[in-house]
């Protein structure tokens, strides 16, 4: 069947459409970073930075407690997606794997727990905090954010699981491993890519959150990038420079780690959501 | 990738053993020992502008000569600060000391969050302007000590208004509002930086006006902006904002008006003296631009009226070092401290006897003749819940500067005004 | 693989014979009913992590709600209860509803769009040279990748009143008056911003995953509809269609749930303003709840707003139930 030249024309032009649609606030995000001021505010805007200059970036990170705020994001984002990971390997193993009574209701459970609004319960965490003696530290900031994103894992491990052809496993326990083995070295090498993809999607969560740790952790020594971030509009005012480079910065980490693993991510989400 | 992953989760655990040893690292008890307060640090929570940083350097420095302890000042900013101030309040460590917005201290002093601090009071309060002291007291008791007191004056750029062929610093609102026009016709520059939202000088406005916000109906504060007199009280700020490009919905924290000021295209901005410094950390060349004068009211005998704005200090009921939080209060109200603050910033000081140290400060002489006609919001505990965001008065006002006629944008907020002035305690 | 068959003897019967290796259950008894442990032990850790972290939380709001716990009560940590005032009071007052009605309505249209468009995307995506695939694949994992509070920020500078670039753009286009337009002055130029923001950022996943669905359609399936006289559309809804079902439910009850909670978004770009026109129901609780340091009442808002969410996604839990029935 040989399509007309418009039939061929029209995807493509909508493809490039739609490119520059999503690129757009993220390639403007950039270049407004790199702009000198003068470019920024100016009545036409500038569409290619030509001077470009590193000033915001350097206004943006000199900010006090700067790189606490990295650090206790990345401790924070790191153990609560490497915990939750683990957590959720045993439980969609056995949700993917095994039968038995309440499986059903297990997994129900999860998805309302993924429906959790959490925004709405900070109050109750915060004073749930507050009574512990635990404010203005990183570990139940961590419990939480591995708690937000746990039943998304373990569903979406689930499919992953599943998806690991039974065949294999039995082989290898054929071969004389035990069923633990088996798991160690047929299932998790395959379960990586699914791994990655997951833990993509807790990452980013964790990495994003603001609400609860603006209310749990007063203490600037404990506090996020979010945080860094969010207080830009008022310590900086209009300075759009300066939110924008923050905003990169804060952006990038996501962005690089997307790029290398999105090719798995996407074959593992199809993996899991076919089971949602 | 087994082994990168397995590393990977080894990095979290480590991490999160890390995380667990970084605790808090209490510094005991408030009593003082034989070395004094040695080891020991008074957290002091300060808002964004109020005290310069050569003050705090200089207190600081007597404080820990005289008690041996570290004072450790943190910067807050005004928005958000009552949710901020509420919580902390109920924690294990609220901050020990803090400062106080005047309009909000009524509604603190009621949730038992402040300590009593009338011993004080007797010991180095006699002096104190009893008008100043006013919003401090609530059921006969101390709960907070009087600081420091400010109006808004006129903060303009002297090349912008001399490039205008403007000689003099206007007398009326009229004249100002035709000097503002000139200068939009002479120069390039931004006239006057006036958002929708600083609702501060639209109370002044209010009390120039000779009306509150608020009534009192059946022993009960409802809203009172249906009121004629508020409603020419907003003819005028909107007529004057119509000279900005500010943006009619944020007020002059978002951004903060000084650094936009600072830029040195905005011919002029109304806000507290101390601002300037915001201007000039922002762009040290507008220092020696910036000139002050006072808002010019409808005649010139009679300037603007003013919102008499202040802050307080205070001591959190559960901060358990209250004897070090009192050391720290008698040198930060000292007369040599409170004089060199109202120095610095030319806020009007607590004692009448300081009021010396204005002499010859370019802002106080410019805020000095309003003080006289400046006024609150009505100092009753219901009144903070009103400033709680969103505030139904800067939604008033941005719904009268976005072509809503005065009477309907009342009606529009006062269920709103009135449900938070209703509001359960 | 083999544990269905070592079930507790209580458990549904009829199922386990289907499996191969059946008489593995016939070890000794106090192994097996040891073995029949195994997967909720694995569940274990997850259970009670959930427990600890979700449950109490969601436990201690419900207690909260009944209380009246405003800035003295929090500050003195004294409990007063006061019954279902707070529940008489939300329920009773307009404003309840009217964020009720907004939210769903918010939610609607935007899980609507984002589905359409998405879909509609991803199906692009399947026709496109590899070329052209790979390039808008990249558009689309940038938007998706960036962090909502990084995205907030840059639609407040995109939309922004002065220099901003979308005004800009529009008065070049003609309108002239959109020069110095306050996108956050009302509520429809609000929301028109939020809902481009969420549908911006969320197409992504929609169109990306049924891309991925689309490519693990056996082909034999186009050819046998071929063989029986289906033109293109018939087979889109014949086979593309059926096909794609359950990737179609699954990304909707995730977009629905994702939308509802669209807290973020909401609350940077305007504050849930103007006039709290823009409120959603989580912004609304935590501006009645933490803004207004009205506590109690904002647990209540909280509770109504987790019975609403789950009303709403109530048909696809169903779904997801007799799915699994059928499963076992």
């Amino acid at each position: 069947m040989k399509r007309s030249l418009f039939g061929r024309l029209w995807p493509n032009v909508t493809a490039v459409v739609l490119f520059a649609g999503f690129v757009f606030p993220v390639y403007w995000m950039f270049s407004t970073a790199l702009k000198p001021t003068g470019d920024i505010i100016s009545e036409n805007p500038v569409w290619f930075p030509t001077n470009i200059t590193f000033e915001h970036f350097k206004r943006a990170t000199s900010v006090d407690n700067f790189w606490t705020y990295v650090g206790n994001s990345l401790i924070v984002t790191l153990c609560a997606v490497g915990l939750s990971l683990i957590v959720a390997l045993a439980g969609s193993f056995a949700l993917a794997r095994m039968r038995f009574k309440g499986r059903r209701g297990f997994i129900i459970g999860f998805m309302l727990a993924q429906m959790a609004p959490w925004e709405v319960m900070i109050i109750a965490i915060y004073m749930i905090v507050r009574d512990a003696s635990m404010l203005n530290s990183l570990v139940p900031l961590t419990a939480f954010y591995m708690m937000m994103i746990l039943p998304f894992t373990i569903l979406t491990l689930r499919g992953f699981v599943a998806a690991v052809p039974r065949e294999l496993e039995e082989s290898a326990m054929v071969d004389g491993c035990s069923r633990s083995q088996a798991f160690r070295k047929v299932i998790l090498p395959l379960l990586a890519p699914g791994l990655m993809s997951t833990s993509l999607f807790g990452f980013i969560t964790a990495w994003n959150e603001f609400p609860l740790v603006l209310v749990l952790n007063k203490e600037a020594e404990a506090q996020t990038l979010p945080l860094w971030l969010s207080s830009f509009q008022t310590a900086f005012g209009n300075d759009w420079g300066a939110t924008m480079a923050a905003s990169s910065l804060f952006a990038v980490p996501i962005l690089i780690l997307f790029v290398f693993l999105q090719r798995r991510a996407v074959s593992g989400l199809t993996a899991g959501a076919v089971k949602g | 990738m087994k082994r990168k992953l397995i590393s990977a989760i080894g990095v979290a655990g480590m991490m999160i053993s890390l995380a667990a040893c970084g605790g808090d690292n209490g510094d005991g008890g408030g009593k003082a020992g034989a070395d004094g307060y040695a080891g020991q640090t008074l957290t002091v929570w300060v808002m964004d502008g109020s005290s310069p940083d050569q003050w705090q350097k200089d207190v600081a420095a007597a404080f820990e000569k005289k008690t041996k302890a570290k004072v450790k000042f943190q910067v807050q900013q005004w928005n958000g600060i009552q949710q901020k101030l509420t919580t902390a309040l109920s924690e294990d460590n609220p901050p020990d000391v803090f400062e106080i917005g005047n309009t909000q201290t009524p509604a603190y002093a009621k949730t038992g969050g402040l300590a009593d601090l009338g011993d004080l009071k007797t010991e180095i309060g006699g002096e104190w302007t009893s008008s100043l002291n006013e919003s401090s007291i609530f059921e006969g008791k101390q709960y907070a000590a009087p600081w420091y007191f400010a109006n808004r004056v006129v903060l303009y750029n002297k090349k912008i208004w001399a490039d205008a062929g403007i000689k003099d610093t206007p007398k009326t609102r009229d004249e100002f509002y035709a000097d503002l026009k000139q200068i939009g016709d002479k120069t390039d520059a931004e006239p006057l930086y006036l958002p929708g939202q600083n609702w501060y000088h639209f109370v002044g406005l209010t009390i120039g006006e000779g009306v509150q916000l608020v009534k009192q109906q059946d022993g009960k504060y409802v809203s009172n902006l249906a009121d004629p007199k508020v409603a020419s009280a907003m003819q005028t700020y909107k007529k004057f904002q119509a000279l900005s490009k500010a943006p009619k919905d944020k007020d002059e924290a978002t951004p903060q008006q000084a650094e936009v000021f600072g830029k040195g295209n905005v011919g002029a901005f109304i806000g507290m003296g101390w601002e300037a410094g915001i201007a000039i950390k922002a762009n040290p060349k507008i220092e020696k631009e910036i000139g002050y004068f006072t808002i010019p009211g409808a005649t010139a005998d009679k300037p603007e009226g003013v919102f008499l704005g202040g802050s307080n200090l205070s001591v959190a009921a559960g901060s358990k070092k209250q004897a070090l939080a009192k050391e720290f209060l008698r040198i930060a109200l000292s007369d040599k401290y409170e004089g060199e603050l109202a120095k610095i910033n030319g806020v009007i000081p607590n004692k009448e006897s300081l009021q010396s140290n204005l002499q010859g400060n370019a802002v106080a002489e410019a805020a000095a003749p309003a003080a006289a006609g400046g006024g609150t919001t009505p100092l009753i505990p219901e009144w903070a819940a009103v400033e709680n965001a969103p505030n139904p008065v800067k939604t008033y006002m941005t719904a009268v500067l976005n072509g809503k006629s005065p009477a309907a944008a009342a009606k529009q907020v006062e269920a709103e005004l009135n449900k938070r002035l209703a509001q359960q305690q | 693989m083999t544990v269905q068959i070592e079930r507790p003897p209580s458990g549904p019967v009829g199922v386990a014979n289907k499996h191969r290796r059946g008489s593995a259950g016939a070890g000794p008894r106090g192994a097996s009913r040891a073995r029949g442990l195994v997967p909720y032990l694995l569940l274990l850790p997850a259970c009670a992590v959930t427990v600890l972290l979700l449950g109490w939380p969601l436990v201690k709001d419900v207690l909260l709600s009944f209380q009246n716990l405003n800035m003295a009560q929090l500050i003195q940590r004294v409990t007063e209860w006061n019954g279902i005032d707070n529940y008489t009071q939300v329920l009773t007052g307009a404003d309840f509803w009217r964020v009720t009605l907004r939210s769903i309505l918010f939610t609607a249209v935007n899980v609507v769009v984002i589905m359409v468009i998405g879909t509609l995307v991803g199906l692009l995506l399947a026709r496109l040279g590899k070329r052209m695939r790979f390039t808008l694949m990249i558009g689309l994992v940038l938007a998706w990748a960036m962090p909502v509070v990084a995205a907030s920020t840059v639609y407040q500078w995109l939309f922004a009143q002065r220099f901003g670039v979308v005004n800009w753009v529009l008065a070049k286009l003609g309108w002239e008056s959109m020069a110095d337009y306050s996108w956050t002055s009302s509520q429809m130029s609000t929301f028109f911003v939020v809902t481009l923001l969420i549908v911006w950022m969320s197409i992504p996943f929609v169109a990306i995953n049924l891309y991925a669905a689309t490519t693990t359609i056996p082909a034999e399936l186009y050819e046998a509809a071929a063989l029986d006289g289906a033109g293109g559309w018939k087979s889109f809804t014949t086979v593309t269609l059926p096909f794609l079902r359950p990737f179609l439910y699954a990304t909707t009850f995730l977009e629905i749930i994702w939308v509802f909670k669209a807290f973020v978004q909401v609350f940077t770009i305007n504050g849930g303003g103007p006039d709290r026109l823009t409120e959603i129901l989580p912004v609304y609780a935590y501006i009645e709840g933490v803004g207004n340091q009205h506590y109690g009442m904002g647990a209540a808002i909280a509770v109504l707003t987790i019975l609403i969410m789950l009303g709403l996604t109530a048909y696809y839990l169903r779904i997801v139930l007799k799915q699994e029935e059928d499963e076992l």
